[in-house]
Formats: C-alpha cells, structure tokens, sequence
C-alpha cells in the first residue's frame, strides 16, 4: 500500500514536470530554471520535513516559519553587529545561534504542548505570533541585510555544479529517513501518532518523546533559515511565509496523515519535488503570484478532501472495543 | 396484568461467542424488573438492543403488543423507551435544567427557547424526586451520583414507558441510594415500569417486584423478589456448569511482589498481598471494585497515594511506566484495542514495540533479521493464526490479538506479569490456549497476576484468590478450593455485612 | 447576585477598570469621553468579528481565513460604492450575503469532508487573500461617494454610528447562543460532540451554520471597517489580524477547549485588548510590543485553561471506596 501511493506521486511528479516543459515551450528544461529550482526547493523541503515529524504525532506546527523567519533575524544581527577578524569563527557562531534558537524554540512549543497539554494548533498559534512579534520587534519592520561575503555558500554557493542547500537538504533528508524509519525512537513516534494510549501502555515515553519531536521540528526550520538568509541576502518578519502553508500540503499529499501515526519520508519528497515545481513552473509562466497563493490554498484543501474521501473508501479502523 | 414489554427468541452473535441465545423476557407495566447474571451474561447486549444502539440477528421486541423494530437510539426514545447507560452522554459545560430538557426541546423544534419554562419543568420533575439541586448550576460540578439523577431526569422528560436503568448504583453512597430508589418508586407510581440491572443484589431485591436471571446468554427465569433469596439467586446466576479445565496449583517459589495497605483516595483502599514467583494470583470482583486501578497503579499509571511496594524485598516507588518496565513488571491492558494494540500496525511491529532497544544492530538502528526472528519466535510460541508477520493487526480475530498483546509483554521478558480480563470477548478454544499459556509461564518462574471478573476463569487458573469490592480486598483464600458461589458472594454486596 | 461576582465576564471587566486607572493616572486624558468613545470605535471591527470568532471556538474550532473574507469583503464594498452608487442598506445586504458565502464554503469542507478548520481556512486564506489581491492588483480605493462618508461620520446621542452596529451584532449573537436551538447546539459540540448527534442535533448543520456566521459578521466588519477608514485597502486584514481577533476572543474567557464563552465576554476581551494596546501607546512603548503581548497572552490563557481544567478532573472520584 505504502509504495503504491509513491508510485502514484512519482507519475504524477513526471506528468506535471511534462507539462510544465511543454507549456513553457522548454524554458522549464533550461538548466538555469533547473538549477534556480534546485536552490529553491531545499528551503521549502527542511520546513515540510519539519512539519512532517509533528504532524506524525497527530500534532501541527503553525510556527515553523515565524520560527524560522526569527532564527534568521537573530542570526543577522549576529553576523551584522559581532566584531571579529576571523570569518570562520563568526560564520560558526552564527550556525550555533540559529541551532540554539532552534533547539530554545522547539523546547517552549513542545513543553506546552507535550507537558502542560495546551493543544497543538492553540500552542503553535501562540508561538507563531509570539515569533513574529519579536522578529517585527528587532527589525523594526525592515530587513537585516549586509553579511560576509563568505556566509553566501550556504545559500548561493555549488560544489561540483550541486548548490549547497541541496547537499544541506539531502542530508537532513536522509538523517530524518534513519531517525524515522530506522531507529526505536522512530518507531515509537509512529506509535505515539497512532495510539498515543497503547503507546503509553506500552512503555513508551510518550511526552519526552513528543517533546523531542518539536525541537527537531524546530530545529530543522531554524537550519533551513541559514539557507534562507544567505540566499536572500536579508532577514525580515515575512520570510518564508508562503512555505507554512506549502509545507502542510507537500506532507499530506506525500503520504501523512492529518490524523498522524502514518507518513512516507520519500513519498514526501517526492511531494516537495511536486509543489516546488508547479511554484516554480508558474513563476516562469507569468502567473501572478497571487493566483498562485490561491491555487496552492485550493490544492491543500484539495489534498485533504482527498485523503478523508480515500479513508472513507479504505479500511479505516474505528477503534471500537468489543464488549458485550 | 397488562405487559408493557415482550422480547421474544432474542438472539445476538458475535464472532465466537453467543452474547444472546433465544432469550424472550417480558415486563408488565408499572412494575420495577431486576435483571441480573454475571458478567458476560448478556445483559448489557439485551439493553443495547432495547436501546437501538445494536440490533439482534433474531428475534422480535413488542412494546404493548405492538412489534417494534428500532434502527437508532432516537427511534427506540420515541417508541418510548428511555435507557441511562453507565457513560452518561451529559453536557459538563451546561445547566442541570438545560441538560434535563436537551431532547426535549430538539423534539419540540421550538425556534425561540423559553428559559422560564425549561427551567421550571426542570425543577418540577426534581421536585418529584423531593431533591433540592440549583438546576442552574453547570452539570460539570455535580458529583457522579446526582448526575445520573440528572440522566434519569433527562429520560423521564420524554414521557417514557419504560426506563431502563444500567448499574444506577455503581458510584452510589448509600444516602444517595436511598434518594434513587425513593425516586424511582415515586415513577412506578405514576404508571412507569422500570427495568433495574445491577450486581447489587440486596439493592435489586430490595427495589424490584421481580427479578430474571440471564446466565452465557441464555433466559434463566423470572422470580417474585418476595419468594427468593439473595443464595438462590445466586446459584440461578451461577449454575453448576465448570466452564474451564482446572489446573494443577503451583508451589510457590520466592516473593516477587509485596504490597502493603496501599491505597489512594476514590480507588482502592488498604490492599496488602505478596505474589509469589511462579504462582498465579487472581483477583477477583465487579466492575468497579478498583481491580484496574490497583493493576495500573503497580504499572507507574495510577499513582498509590499511601502504602508501600517491595519487589524482591526491596522498597520501591514506581512512579512511572518506564520504572514498572525496569523493575520488570509488564502489563496486559483490560481493553485490548484501545490500550494494548496499535491497530494501524501489523502484526510484527505491535510484537516489538516493548523491545525496540534491544533489537538494534551497532550502529543503534532496528536489525530487521532481528526484529523478524523474535516476533515469529513468539508467533509459533503462542500459535499466533494467521501467521502473517505482515498483516495489520486489526485484521486479526479477538483471541488472536489478545495473544499478540501477550506476545510482545513476554518479548519484553518480564518478572511480573498483570493481566486484566485475560479471555474477555475470545471464544472457548482460545481462551483455554490462554489459560494454558499462562499456567506454562508461571511454571517458568514468572509471578502473574490474574485480573477476571469471570468467577469459573479464576478458579480454574489461580493458585490463590483475592476478592475486592469498592476498592477493598474483602478475601483472600490460600488456594483455589473455594467455591463459586462463595466468591460470588464475597464479590457482591450482601446486606448481612 | 452573587452569582455576578463569579462569572469570568465580570472579572475582564474589573481587569479592564483597573487597568484604565493605571493608565490614566500616567495620563489623564485616557478617561476622556472622547478618547474613550474613540477606543471603542478602533475596536468595533475586532469586536464585530469576535463574536462571530466566538461560535467557532465554542465548537472546538477556529477560523483564521476571517481576515481575507473581511479584505475581499471590503473590496466588494468599495466597488459597490465607487461603481453603482448602492446605498447603504444594499450595501450591508450585498457586503452580507458575500461573506456568507464565502463562509459557507469553509463550513462545507469542516462539516461535510471532516477536514480540520485549521486546515481549510489556512487554504481558504490563501485562496481568498490570493484571488483578492490579484484582482485588485493591491489598488486602494479612495474615491468613496459623499454620502457615504457622511454616513460615516453619524452619530446618536453622541455616539458614532459604527458602535452601534457593535451593539446590534452583539445583540443578535446573543439572542442566538441563548434562545435558538442552533445557539444550545453550539454549545453542545463543544461540551460533547457525540453525545450532541446522539441527543439528535444535526452537528453537520451546525458547523456549517457555524462558519457561514462567521461569514456574516466579516461582511458587516467590512462596511463598518470602510465607514471608519474612509478607504478600502485590499490587503488591510490580511496580516495576522485574525490572531488579533482570536486574541479577544480568548481574552474574553471563552475555554480554548470549547464548550464555553459569551459574546459579552469577547467585548471585554476585545476592549481590554484596545485598553492594552492604547496604554502601550500611551506609555510610549513600541508598536511592535504589541504582537509580542497578544503572543504571550494567548499561550498564558491557554496554559491556565487547560491546567485549570486538568484540576477539576483529577477531583473526580471513580469509585466510591466505603
């Protein structure tokens, strides 16, 4: 069942990146739009990889961008505003101030959540606007911009002809691939997604483990916003915003399910791989951005009528006890 | 005397196991009828099937005669049958009033609600029952007794002919009990006929003008409470049938497990035992008599409040899961779907789960070899059918899963084991492959402790027997030479205390 | 009357006095008659959308596309204005009658396919936000027509127009929570979603009423939001307003898990959130403080409902051990 459904996104991956290459009239297949898509999808794959793993525990987090936006403002002001000689050191210390935010913000999301109870969305919702506030805060509305020059690898630079952010994207990728469907605590985030009752019946530490989860999450977007502001050149409130939205749709549609316990990692990037070419396929097409913003709107709703309509039609189990 | 209620060859089946057998019953109207049996008896299949919550294979229900034929809860309401179930499906967050009048006022379709007058038909029928509650206080707050008050309240408001009650009494004190019956005699009087399922016998020969017995799904008799007493009843319910193959009693090696008064408010009180290594200890009781809550307090779950544990002698505190796990202490779950399995996994991955650490190769990530070869040691172990590693567990029968919930607690390779409600919904054959699986286990030096509400079970597998009732041990027997219905009888409230 | 005293209504609005003192012993010209009328009206269109707001949360639900129908809402209402010269009632009815729709479509996709509100209106605000400024092509509309802004600037007894359709909304949700079937049914899913279908609501119906009230409360918000601006700009609410509006509502006591809240209490809530964010001013604390209070509002009020509301379980007994 698992494959099939990968199956499916791969024919459909192959068919729109088609037609898109036929309706530009090859300007899809040019190698520049090719490598502009290849720096452009690391972005949007760390944050739905970071959405992923919560919405594997039944849980979502609205948060992830503003996370992501703040990581990169606090990560400006550093690389904008500490004097020293050695780049190596500052650029080190920049990627340990963006970790640590990460780790920080993914600790607060996950101990109201996991500890105190407070429910996902309502959690999130709170930390997103909080975020955002401070990023608002700090860049008083504007942007941070004026890094060294040598920080721009991780956004802009290649090696062999692969952009960096790719490289950074795959191995997270695959790290995220082993955590999840190779280690016991993998195993035990499916569990906890899936019955988080039997889960603790079982043993399993469900709120250290739910815990976990949201600093990965957190952790991911904050990775992801060093690729970001290095790539843009600038840190502001709004970045990366249309990916929040993006990022829920690319997991549902690569196999998680909204109600958690089930997710394909491939079938997710498989998924990615779908959106970032029809955002960029329209981007080369002209189509304003707004109808894109609507279109992708449309396509998670659509997305997710899909999967309920697909559960009604499958097996779903109803957990029902069978006393009498 | 005219009948209100006839049910005729009721038949309801469930995968191996016969809930109803051909059980016709009847009531007459403005009677008070009991309705006991052990558990297991079929009595909650026979409400449910009143209630048109399930329908029965066979069979006809006739309300005054007329056939009746219920395809949902609401139709059978109408036709006037009103049933308040132990889960009382109330509103915590609004009034008493509004709670009482909620179908009415749906059934009414009323576009503009007149709150005096809710309020006020509220307050009369409480009135009725010589109670005095703030009906505009928030549902939440009551206790569990004056809910169910409010739940009958709720029921009567549709001018039912006959209400149902489900084990009323469970959570009752004795004040409040007195309060319920005077309401219910005050219903009887207005013409209502009223059916009483409980295990409480004294309360139901106390209440009711008649009583009938179901016994394994099948109609033993009707009685007049005048003419029988509480041990005749008791051997209707019980009967003289051994159900299970008894067991060899173990000898008993060293304590695994001591536990002395604990207890914790609202769930058990003063429980003190020892569980030997290699014996079978059952414990004993009704529904609600704090056998679960004990179990999952010696899991990390439920944490005791006063009163001490010691595992091999030595003084523990087992505040969580994860310390019951390392002290060696696994637990089979009362409600297999929900708390023991995963249903959306199969077969082989719900085996691991308890052992996920110790199936990984060097580099900390699960041996799939490793992971195969445990779980179909196990499946062949326990004679787990299908043998499909692969296949969702949900797919599998009821015996079957209740083995893979065993399975993956022996993969964990515990010290103590707790089971609760071992056999519940499996058919026969089963059951008696459980039975023996866990006899085998203790021979091997596990200490197992059996929770079953099912008397004729206890006996055939325990060594020894506790008894509890209202979170208090009332027996404890040196062996499992004791009779049913003595055990019964211990289980149950008897007036003569 | 003593009951008064205990309700979580009357508690906002002892915090919202004092905290007013507090700002007007810095600065007294806060208790002024105007500076206090004026508040209100700044705080009519969180009010208004509030108590739609409300319904949602009640149910264990949420919507943050109001913030886009309220935007494309006030486009339509330019349009009316600036194209056809429509007055005042046709405009409310049409201004109406499309946020409806536009709610009824989220209601649609909650009630009828089951999918999480939070899902469908993140899509629907996307979808509404990105249809809206592509057509508009984020032109301001500024030209509105003379009797409108003469409309705009009524007042009765002294009070602006637009306070009253505060009042009139608040009135009216009022009547509906309290004394419709709908409005206890409300009320219902959010104490026990199955026992309210068991009980025989029609839950279904109910959420979609649900959402495409919301819908209306966003057609009146436009209209009274461009009788205050005197302008219609298309991207106006599409910048996290809808937080802002969550913020009062929760604010306002309504529990985050459903089940309870009064549109009085999304008032309050909605005027304690003008009273703070007026004080900030006041006090000459930066605008962008703001957002940061209302994020670390919403998470406290939320941890202390959910906390509170474990409290109470744990007091409930099992078994009654003699």
């Amino acid at each position: 069942m698992k494959t099939k459904s990968e199956i499916v996104l791969l024919i459909l991956f192959i068919s729109i990146f088609m037609i898109l290459s036929v309706v530009s009239q090859g300007r899809f297949l040019s190698f520049d739009n090719l490598q502009i898509m290849a720096f452009q999808l690391p972005e949007l794959g760390m944050i739905t990889l970071g959405m992923m793993v919560v919405i594997l525990l039944a849980g979502i987090n609205l948060s992830i961008t503003a996370t992501s936006a703040l990581s990169g403002v606090i990560t400006a002001l550093f690389l904008t505003n500490i004097e020293t000689g050695n780049i190596c050191l500052l650029i080190c210390g920049a990627i340990a101030v963006a970790t640590m935010f990460g780790l920080l913000s993914g600790l607060l999301n996950g101990y109201i959540i996991a500890y105190i109870g407070v429910t996902p969305i309502l959690a999130t919702l709170g930390a997103k606007i909080l975020f955002e506030g401070i990023s608002l805060y700090l860049t008083k509305g504007g942007s941070i911009s004026g890094y060294p020059k040598q920080f721009f690898i991780f956004g802009n630079g290649t090696i062999f002809q692969i952009p960096i952010p790719l490289i950074i994207f795959i191995v997270f990728f695959v790290i995220t691939y082993f955590l999840l469907d190779r280690t016991p605590w993998g195993a035990k985030v499916y569990s906890i997604g899936s019955n988080p009752i039997a889960a603790k019946f079982s043993g399993i530490h469900v709120k250290r483990i739910s815990l976990q989860v949201y600093i990965y999450s957190s952790l991911l977007a904050s990775i992801a916003s060093i690729i970001m502001i290095s790539r843009y050149n600038s840190a502001k409130a709004a970045l990366g915003q249309s990916y929040l939205l993006e990022s829920i749709a690319a997991a549902v549609l690569g196999g998680t399910k909204i109600t958690g316990g089930e997710g394909s990692v491939l079938g997710t990037l498989l998924a990615i791989s779908i959106i970032q070419i029809i955002s960029s396929g329209f981007n080369m097409l002209n189509v304003n951005r707004f109808i894109t913003n609507a279109i992708m709107g449309l396509l998670l709703i659509f997305v997710l009528s899909v999967d309920y309509l697909w559960g009604m039609y499958g097996q779903r189990s109803s957990i029902k006890a069978t006393n009498y | 005397m005219k009948k209100i209620l006839e049910v005729r060859n009721i038949t309801k089946v469930y995968p191996g196991v016969r809930a109803l057998d051909d059980v016709s019953l009847e009531l007459n109207q403005g009677e008070i009828h009991g309705l006991v049996g052990e558990n297991g008896a079929g009595k909650s299949t026979l409400i449910k099937i009143l209630a048109g919550v399930i329908f029965p294979d066979k069979g006809e229900i006739y309300i005054e005669k007329l056939p009746q034929k219920f395809s949902c809860p609401l139709d059978s309401l109408q036709k006037g049958i009103a049933v308040t179930f132990q889960d009382l499906s109330l509103f915590p967050n609004l009034s008493i009033a509004e709670n009482i009048m909620t179908s009415q006022n749906i059934e009414e379709k009323r576009l503009i609600l007149n709150w005096k007058k809710i309020n006020k038909l509220a307050k009369g029928i409480f009135e009725e029952f010589g109670i005095q509650i703030d009906l505009d206080k928030k549902l939440g707050y009551l206790s569990v007794a004056n809910q169910q008050l409010v739940a009958i309240a709720r029921a009567l408001v549709h001018d039912a002919k006959l209400l149902i009650l489900d084990e009323p009494t469970a959570s009752l004190s004795r004040s409040e009990i007195e309060i319920l019956f005077k309401s219910i005699k005050i219903l009887k009087d207005k013409g209502m006929s009223i059916l009483f399922i409980s295990h409480k016998l004294s309360e139901v020969l106390q209440i009711s003008d008649r009583v009938s017995v179901l016994r394994d799904g099948k109609y033993m008799g009707t009685y007049p409470t005048v003419e029988i007493t509480e041990d005749e009843l008791i051997s209707y319910m019980v009967g003289r049938k051994m159900h299970y193959k008894r067991y060899a009693t173990n000898k008993p090696g060293d304590p695994l497990l001591e536990v002395k008064k604990l207890s914790k408010q609202g769930n058990f009180k003063d429980i003190t035992f020892t569980l030997y290594s290699g014996e079978l200890l059952g414990i004993t009781g009704l529904v609600g008599s704090g056998r679960t809550e004990l179990a999952q307090a010696l899991f990390g779950i439920n944490l005791p409040e006063e009163g001490e544990v010691f595992i091999e002698e030595k003084k523990v505190q087992i505040k969580s899961t994860n310390q019951a796990l390392q002290y060696g202490i696994a637990y089979i779950p009362e409600n297999r779907q929900i708390e023991g399995l995963i249903l959306d996994k199969n077969l082989e991955d719900n085996i691991v789960i308890t052992i996920l650490e110790r199936i990984t190769n060097s580099m900390r990530l699960i041996d799939k070899n490793k992971k195969s070869s445990i779980a179909r040691h196990w499946i062949q172990k326990l004679n787990i059918k299908p043998a499909y590693p692969n296949m969702l567990i949900k797919q599998f029968s009821g015996g079957n899963q209740q083995k893979a919930v065993v399975a993956k607690w022996l993969a964990f390779n515990p010290k103590i084991l707790i089971i609760d409600e071992p056999t519940q919904g499996i058919d026969v054959k089963a059951k008696t492959e459980i039975h023996q699986l866990l006899k085998d286990l203790a021979k091997e030096g596990l200490g197992i402790l059996v929770i079953s509400s099912e008397i004729p079970e206890i006996l055939a597998i325990s060594d020894r027997i506790i008894v509890m009732q209202r979170g208090n041990m009332v027996a404890q027997y040196k062996n499992n030479k004791v009779s049913q219905e003595e055990l019964l009888n211990k289980a149950i409230q008897k007036t003569s205390q | 009357m003593s009951r008064l005293y205990q309700r979580k209504e009357f508690n906002i609005l002892m915090i919202i006095i004092v905290i007013s003192m507090l700002i007007a012993l810095k600065n007294s010209s806060f208790l002024s008659v105007d500076n206090l009328l004026d508040l209100l009206k700044n705080n009519t269109v969180v009010g208004i959308l509030g108590v739609g707001m409300l319904l949602a949360i009640i149910t264990g639900g949420i919507d943050i596309s109001v913030g886009a129908i309220t935007s494309l809402a006030t486009v339509i209402v330019g349009k009316a204005l600036v194209n056809y010269q429509l007055n005042m009632f046709f405009i409310l009815i049409v201004s109406s009658i499309f946020g409806i729709f536009l709610g009824l479509i989220n209601g649609f996709f909650i009630s009828r396919l089951k999918i999480p509100p939070i899902i469908v209106t993140l899509g629907t605000y996307n979808l509404y936000g990105g249809l809206n400024m592509y057509f508009t092509k984020g032109t301001w509309i500024t030209n509105l027509p003379e009797y409108f802004n003469s409309f705009a600037k009524i007042r009765i007894i002294g009070i602006p127009i637009q306070i009253f359709f505060l009042i009139g909304v608040i009135l009216l949700t009022y009547f509906i929570l309290k004394y419709t079937l709908i409005g206890r049914g409300i009320y219902c899913i959010g104490g026990n979603e199955e026992a309210a279908s068991r009980v025989g609501y029609n839950t279904n119906n109910i959420l979609l009423f649900v959402y495409a009230y919301i819908g209306l409360m966003s057609g009146i918000a436009a209209v009274v939001h461009t009788t205050i601006v005197r302008q219609v700009a298309p991207n106006a609410f599409l910048t996290g307003y809808e937080l802002t509006v969550i913020a009062a509502v929760v604010l306002g006591g309504a529990n985050i898990l459903g089940g309870e809240g009064t549109p009085i209490g999304t008032l309050f809530g909605a005027i304690l959130l003008g009273v703070i964010n007026n004080g900030l001013i006041l006090v000459r604390v930066s605008t962008f403080w703001q957002q940061i209070i209302i994020g670390i509002i919403i998470l406290f009020s939320v941890s202390f409902d959910v906390l509170r509301n474990k409290r109470i379980e744990a007091k409930m007994f099992k078994i009654d051990v003699q």
